[in-house]
């Protein structure tokens, strides 16, 4: 156990040094963030200027070295556009993302499993059509239809603020972050449905479920604790990938609702080629996706204790 | 798989699948558009006439125009060609890429097999879209640097499922019994184990079209895929945004969102006959 999870360890430092370097190089190549063009050019020598206040007239290995260097500090340096801090601006909307990101996934498991195993259980009833179909139908539907639709004709209403939320109004977090969670939790539901319904009608034709039947056990315990857990291993591969993805900040459903988080900081730094940001919502969204994948591995052992971690 | 005969069995068992045939039709009158779509429309997608813009669906403008008066249907219909050639070079470059370097890793194991491995790790830890806006940032603009950039990310999954079913029939009989009577390796990968290993390939691939046409639409929706005046479904959308709540517009968004989901759709209920279809143990189950 111990071994596996330092190789692993050792694994994502690899993938997080070519990463960064890949960023790094990709974010460079947008261009120079102080060339000036148009009538009124900022004049050569402030644009060297505030070139070497950033250290980008230093040679490119030399500023990569120096940020994986301040890295280590968790020091994200400053941005091009406000000169904040850009690890302020990460911890003003990192908590916002993984408060949706949690919600999301919450509603998408709860959804998504009961969903499913009610569509295995009841194989073929109206139930199950209803389920396979919707969960198909839902597949097709990108994400920014849904959250579109949703701002469209449920901002506004009931508890749901508004968007973009004016200055004037004061909403508690959870109302706010109801409408983004549930555009991202209906596609993932859906596909956690299929999953689930798959993985559940193999495990109940497995020998050891004949097995609880016929010793007695009533179909409650029957489901609910032993077909449930083993068909639960697909749904935490999916679970763990999905809430990678989600903490590294949903741009796309962040971007529609205005909602304050990492993904709808990730877009607007990218209008406004703000590589020092762009680069730190990379490098966190990589590291977070690494760190969820070990994690399921373990709990994958966990979970089905013939997988050997070593 | 290759054999006439198989093919037959397979489309046998795919004919019997209502919704399979359903999405069947559907890609082929996608496809079909695709290629013809220029007969088909009306106007010139990329025309513009401010003076008509958003306006409802009529008879000259079946359905309505966008908010740069250029006519709905003649865009949607130029948004079909521009999601198939996209959605079907990724799907290609990510096949050759994964099929040919999965092979590659599952054959020949040791070394190539950890480096080439440890390269999918590096491109599975990006989130697919975050990735693919670095790229075509920084690669400009376009058609090709939105191919290139969504099979960069795509093609890590399908050399995983190629090198997980090399692994599996490297060891097969029929495989010792072709290198026992001195076939070379690359006749036993290219003509034994290639065959016998693509068909969970080629499903994804075709689960990946969706996907595809879907990233495309979300890169132009963010504003950064294909350039700002080409029609895309996407960015069709996104410029209906300030029209969201007026009443009587709907058409902006209704028609490209509901093209998207077609499309999405279609594709993916062929996968999942072919899945069913190529391999008859797996009928029936998610």
């Amino acid at each position: 156990m111990t071994r596996f999870v330092a190789r692993r360890i050792a694994q994502a430092v690899l993938v997080l040094l070519v990463a960064t370097l890949a960023i790094f190089l990709a974010t460079f190549a947008l261009g120079d963030p102080f060339a000036s063009t148009g009538e009124k050019v900022v004049p050569p020598e402030v644009q060297a200027i505030d070139r070497a206040k950033f250290g980008l007239d230093k040679p490119l290995p030399v500023q990569y070295l120096t940020y994986l260097g301040n890295l280590v500090h968790l020091d994200f340096g400053v941005d091009f556009d406000q000169r904040r801090q850009v690890s302020s601006m990460l911890a003003e909307t990192l908590p916002n993302t993984i408060r949706l990101a949690l919600v999301a996934i919450a509603l998408d498991v709860l959804i998504g499993v009961i969903a499913g195993v009610i569509a295995a259980v009841k194989r073929y009833s109206f139930t199950d059509v209803l389920v396979t179909v919707s969960s198909t139908l839902a597949i097709g539907v990108p994400t920014f239809v849904i959250g579109l639709v949703l701002v469209g004709y449920v901002s506004g209403l009931w508890i749901f603020p508004v968007v973009p939320r004016s200055f004037t109004v004061q909403v508690p977090w959870w109302h706010e972050v109801l409408l983004p969670a549930f555009t991202l939790a209906i596609i993932d539901a859906a596909f956690i449905a299929r999953l689930m319904r798959g993985s559940m009608l193999e495990v109940l034709r497995s020998d050891y479920i004949r097995t609880a039947r016929s010793k007695g056990l009533p179909e409650r315990v029957v489901i609910g604790k032993h077909a449930m857990r083993n068909s639960m291993i697909p749904v935490v591969t999916y679970v763990g990938i999905s809430l990678g993805v989600l903490m590294g900040g949903a741009i796309i459903t962040e971007t529609i609702f205005q909602y304050n988080g990492i993904g709808y900081l990730l877009a607007r730094a990218i209008q406004a080629n703000n590589a020092p940001v762009i680069m730190a919502v990379v490098v966190v969204s990589v590291v977070v996706f690494v760190l969820l994948s070990l994690l399921v591995d373990i709990l994958y052992a966990y979970l089905d204790p013939r997988i050997r971690l070593d | 798989m290759s054999r006439p005969s198989q093919l037959r069995d397979i489309w046998a068992r795919y004919r019997r699948n209502k919704l399979a045939m359903v999405g069947l039709v559907v890609v082929a009158i996608l496809v079909v558009t695709a290629i013809v779509g220029d007969y088909l429309t009306p106007y010139d997608a990329f025309e513009q006439n401010l003076l008509n813009a958003t306006a409802p669906p009529s008879a000259e403008h079946w359905l309505g125009t966008d908010v740069l008066g250029r006519d709905l249907f003649s865009e949607l219909v130029y948004g079909v060609r521009l999601a198939m050639i996209v959605a079907v070079s990724t799907v290609a470059l990510s096949l050759v890429l994964g099929v040919s370097l999965g092979a590659l890793a599952g054959y020949r194991g040791r070394a190539t097999d950890t480096v080439l491995m440890r390269a999918t790790d590096i491109f599975l830890a990006f989130p697919v879209l975050v990735g693919a806006i670095v790229v075509v940032r920084a690669a400009g603009q376009g058609i090709w640097p939105v191919i290139v950039a969504l099979a960069l990310f795509s093609w890590p999954v399908s050399a995983r499922l190629m090198r997980g079913q090399v692994l599996a029939l490297r060891e097969a009989d029929y495989v010792e019994a072709a290198r026992s009577i001195g076939a070379g390796s690359r006749r036993i990968v290219v003509r034994h184990i290639l065959p016998n290993a693509i068909a969970p390939v080629l499903v994804y691939a075709f689960t990946s079209i969706g996907v595809v046409v879907v990233g495309l639409a979300s890169l132009s929706y963010l504003g950064i895929g294909v350039p700002p005046n080409v029609p895309e479904w996407g960015r069709l959308i996104s410029q209906s945004v300030p029209f969201l709540r007026v009443p009587g517009k709907t058409h902006l968004w209704l028609y490209p969102a509901i093209a998207i989901c077609v499309t999405t759709l279609g594709f993916a209920l062929v996968a999942d006959g072919l899945r069913d279809s190529l391999d008859p143990k797996l009928r029936g189950e998610g």
